[in-house]
This record gives structure tokens, C-alpha cells and sequence, in this order.
């Protein structure tokens, strides 16, 4: 927090800080009271944050890079064979890494684990940052700007929210799925047709599945029974949805979460032993479970909000 | 040869990085003529640097060609690497200057652009609100609207892992400047939401 000419208002998080905030890098302790308190730098944070995730969703969905030609110049140093294996390597490392563009390749600080314990998805582990505490259990209800979950042992769990909490609900939200949304749809079928097991709302640009279809576009024709998924080259997919498909909706509203939903919540320990949300997460439903590690480069709200969003697609 | 900063044991979302596998120490071995740790050196850069080309030159092929471009002359240039900078702006500070003889030859503005890209915006008013109401999605079309030098700047700051001093080695600018850039591609992005809004 400074004084810079460049700073819209001094008396706030200097525009470092909010830069700093949303790239997920550390900001002061200073800053991060102020941000935790200030309703102001809030919105300031949460619209940079908005454009770093519109820069880091483009990321996510830059094409795989291709196998390049034979190098064009004579002399060349590297032999093709090289070019070749490193492009392959990441090619097929892009998809596994998919979720990490948007979380950044990092180094670990933050290790968030997301696992498969019998039937349903659950957060295991969260270590690395000492503030943070986390509370998993089922959804009992929605007040205003609180959510009350109760964990496995029974005990409900109050936790608040604001404006910066990142929210995804998963459940029976085909009700969501409207004409013009960001859709990315995994399934069974083939180019055209998709029988889609999973629906992600305004979610991650791409998804790796094993034995899944997926496909990225925008919804139109949405009917009962499905809707048509048009990609950003002008294909049309159509995908059919039913009872058992799910829906994750990301930066939804609480609202949408779903009573009796599985619900994660990543926070800090408030008055009262309520927790504030940074994120609250209702995971999809992932055919054959889910395992996903997460590592952060460090601890500041964005970088684990980033970790949430990766968390919410699985 | 093996290659040890493989990903060992990687399940569909975990990701592993062993600080062994330092970039530091892989431009040791490729300055060493080690094609392993030019794979390597693709697999931990190559993606970042490609989004960051294709945000600027917004053409998949020619990106790619930039890349291609760029990592040889990692490969021709590891050697020299003083290690005044870090591993990662040095190679994005290389693929710029690619980016920027490749579309210079083109004739496309990038860097001339600059100056307008600097230019103070009018600051919060109706603009933030279009920012407020708006879904990701239309966010990231709206970044592709935006003029080179403001895709560029807002691609390094929150694409790229870099820090703003980082930022302002890479595109030769103060700090100062960087903030600037990024206020006003802010504004820019508010402009083009709200018209996009007005106009639906």
C-alpha cells in the first residue's frame, strides 16, 4: 500500500498490490487486512481478478501445440528427433496440465489434495498455509450471505461469504444450461453426438477424461433433452442430457448450491468458529472418482481461489 | 538418457515439480548440448510461451513458428544465460523479440502501439460497472479486441508467472509504465464490455 501516482485512491491497496492479488503472487500483511476488511479494494480485486482469469481461461485454451515441420534452417543444432519428443511430451502433458494453466506452474507452497474416498468426492488435505482451514460435509442450508454445512461427525458449520468467494455448485442444474452459455460438455459419442455425463457452466476451457468425449463451446438450442454445443470453429455438436447427467456451474451464486449437495469449503477461520469462504465448492460427480493435486505458489486469496476453481472441475 | 524432471507416477490432474530440475540447471545441461533438458525446458516453458505468443500475434501458425523460433535459440543461447534475470522472463523476453521481428516483416504494429497503449483511461465510471456485470466469457472475448500492446501486457502480468519488475524487464519499460499499461488496458477492456453491452 503506497502513495504511487499511478494508484487510482492512496488510501487503498496500491495497484501493485491488486495486480499482485489477482496474479497470485504474496502481498504484504498489511495489504492483506486492509483487502480482508476494505469492501472497496474487494471489488477492485475481484474485477482484476476477473481479467486475469479472462487471460489465464485464453491460456487454458491455446490449441495443443503441433508437431512443428522439420526445422527450416540449415545448421539447425537440434536434431528433429528432439523437436519431436519435446513437442509429444507436451502435447500429452498439456491435458494433465490443463487445470495447472489456470493455477499456474508452480512451486509448492500450497498443496491442496482432492480424493476419492469411497463414493463421493472429498477434500482431503489442505496444507502449506496455516491460515487456511477447510470444512467438507453436506449442505444443510443457505442465509442470506451464509452457508450452514454439516460435517461427517454432524457438526453444522456456519460460513460466511462476500463478494470475492468463489462459488461452484454441482447437482440437477440443467435449468442452468442456457442459450449463449460457456459450456464444456464430457461424455460418450462421437464428432456430432454427445451423451453428456458432465456439463461444466462457465467453467474450465478444457478437460482431460480418460475414455471421455469432450467438447468446449457455446450452448444454443437448449431444450429438455439437450442442447447444441457450437464450438469456436462454427461445429455443432448436439449433446443430450438427462436425470443423471451433472451440471457444475462456476461463479455461481448461493443460490444455486444444492441442499444435501457434498460441499467443500477452503477459508479462514472466523469469530465465533464460523469460517470465511474464500471458496465454496459443491464438486461434480466424476465417473470412476477423482484425484487431483494441486500445488500453489504461494498462499494469497487468489492463488488459492485459483486452486478452488481447479478443484471445482475436479 | 532418462530424463529426470519426468513427471513420475502423474495421475490425470497431478502435477509434480522437482526443484532438482531447476532451470538454472537445465540451461547448464542445454548449453551442454543435452537434448533431454531441451525437452524438459519445453515441457516447463513451452506452453506459457506459446499462449503468450499467440495472445500477441493471435494466429496459431505463426505462434507456433515463433515458439519453434524461440526455443532454438534457447538452445543456441543457454550458454550465455548470466542468470540476471529469471529463467522464465528471459525466455518470454526472447520469444517478444521474435514475435516482434516476425511481425514487424508483417508490418503489423505491436510495439508502436505502445504509446496509445499508455495512455491514461477516463477511470472508474459506467465502464467498471460493464467489468461488474460481466461473465468470464465475455471477459476473454473482449481480451482478444484489445490492441496488441494491452493482450500483451495483461498476457505477461497474469499469463506468464511473472512479477511487475519482471514485466517491465521484459517489455523495457518502468514499472511505472507496466501499471500504466495494465490501468489502461483495464479501461480498454471496460470500453469494449460496455459497448458489447450496449449493443445486445
Amino acid at each position: 500500500m503506497n502513495a504511487d501516482s499511478t494508484d487510482t485512491l492512496s488510501s487503498h491497496l496500491d495497484l501493485g498490490d491488486l495486480i499482485a492479488e489477482a496474479a497470485g503472487q504474496p502481498i504484504g500483511d498489511r495489504a492483506r487486512v486492509h483487502l480482508a476488511s476494505c469492501e472497496h479494494c474487494q471489488l477492485e480485486a475481484s474485477r482484476w481478478n476477473l481479467v486475469a482469469d479472462g487471460i489465464r481461461d485464453l491460456a487454458a485454451a491455446a490449441p495443443e501445440v503441433a508437431q512443428p515441420a522439420r526445422p527450416r534452417r540449415t545448421g539447425r543444432l537440434v536434431p528433429a528427433g528432439t523437436w519431436r519428443r519435446a513437442l509429444l511430451v507436451v502435447g500429452s502433458a498439456a491435458a494433465a496440465l490443463v487445470l495447472l494453466a489456470g493455477v499456474g506452474v508452480v512451486t509448492g507452497v500450497v498443496h491442496v489434495h482432492f480424493g476419492n474416498n469411497g463414493t463421493e468426492t472429498a477434500l482431503t488435505a489442505v496444507t502449506g498455509c496455516a491460515q487456511l482451514q477447510r470444512a467438507d460435509g453436506t449442505l444443510e442450508q443457505v442465509n442470506g450471505s451464509s452457508v450452514v454445512i454439516k460435517t461427517a461427525s454432524g457438526q453444522p458449520v456456519t460460513v460466511t461469504t462476500t463478494a470475492t468467494t468463489k462459488v461452484t455448485a454441482s447437482g440437477a442444474l440443467l435449468g442452468d444450461i442456457t442459450d449463449g452459455a460457456a459450456v464444456l460438455v464430457a461424455g460418450t459419442g462421437s464428432d456430432r453426438t454427445i451423451t453428456a455425463d458432465l456439463v461444466f457452466v462457465n467453467g474450465p476451457a478444457s478437460l482431460n477424461i480418460p475414455g471421455t468425449v469432450t467438447v468446449r463451446g457455446t450452448a444454443s438450442d437448449v431444450t429438455t433433452a439437450g442442447f447444441t454445443v457450437i464450438t469456436s470453429d462454427g461445429t455443432r455438436v448436439r449433446a443430450t442430457t438427462s436425470g443423471g447427467t451433472s451440471v457444475t456451474v462456476f461463479h455461481a451464486s448461493l443460490g444455486q448450491l444444492q441442499a444435501g449437495g457434498s460441499t467443500v469449503v477452503i477459508g479462514r477461520p472466523g469469530p465465533d468458529g464460523t469460517l470465511s469462504a474464500l471458496g465454496v465448492v459443491q464438486p461434480p460427480t466424476w465417473p470412476g472418482g477423482a484425484h487431483t493435486s494441486v500445488s500453489m505458489r504461494n498462499c494469497s486469496p487468489a492463488s488459492i481461489n485459483q486452486a478452488i476453481m481447479a478443484l471445482g472441475a475436479g | 538418457m532418462n530424463d529426470p524432471c519426468r513427471d513420475v507416477g502423474a495421475t490425470t490432474f497431478t502435477a509434480s515439480h522437482d526443484p532438482a530440475c531447476g532451470d538454472a540447471e537445465l540451461l547448464r545441461r542445454i548449453g551442454q548440448a543435452d537434448e533431454d533438458a531441451m525437452a524438459a525446458f519445453y515441457r516447463e516453458h513451452g506452453r506459457v510461451v506459446f499462449a503468450q505468443v499467440l495472445l500477441v500475434a493471435g494466429e496459431r501458425v505463426l505462434a507456433e513458428e515463433i515458439v519453434q523460433d524461440t526455443m532454438l535459440a534457447v538452445w543456441r543461447g543457454a550458454g550465455s544465460f548470466r542468470g540476471e534475470s529469471s529463467v522464465g522472463s528471459w525466455v518470454i523476453a526472447i520469444a517478444r523479440r521474435q514475435t516482434r521481428d516476425r511481425l514487424r516483416v508483417r508490418r503489423l504494429r505491436v510495439v508502436d502501439d505502445a504509446f496509445l497503449a499508455d495512455q491514461p483511461g477516463s477511470g472508474p465510471g459506467p465502464e467498471v460497472m460493464a467489468l461488474d456485470r460481466a461473465e468470464l466469457a465475455e471477459v476473454t472475448g473482449a481480451i482478444r479486441e484489445l490492441v496488441p500492446a494491452h493482450r500483451e501486457v495483461l498476457g505477461l502480468a497474469f499469463g506468464s508467472g511473472l512479477s511487475l519488475p519482471e514485466v517491465a524487464d521484459v517489455l523495457e519499460i518502468p514499472v511505472g509504465t507496466v501499471k500504466s499499461r495494465l490501468a489502461a488496458a483495464r479501461t480498454a477492456l471496460n470500453r469494449i464490455l460496455n459497448q458489447k453491452g450496449q449493443n445486445r
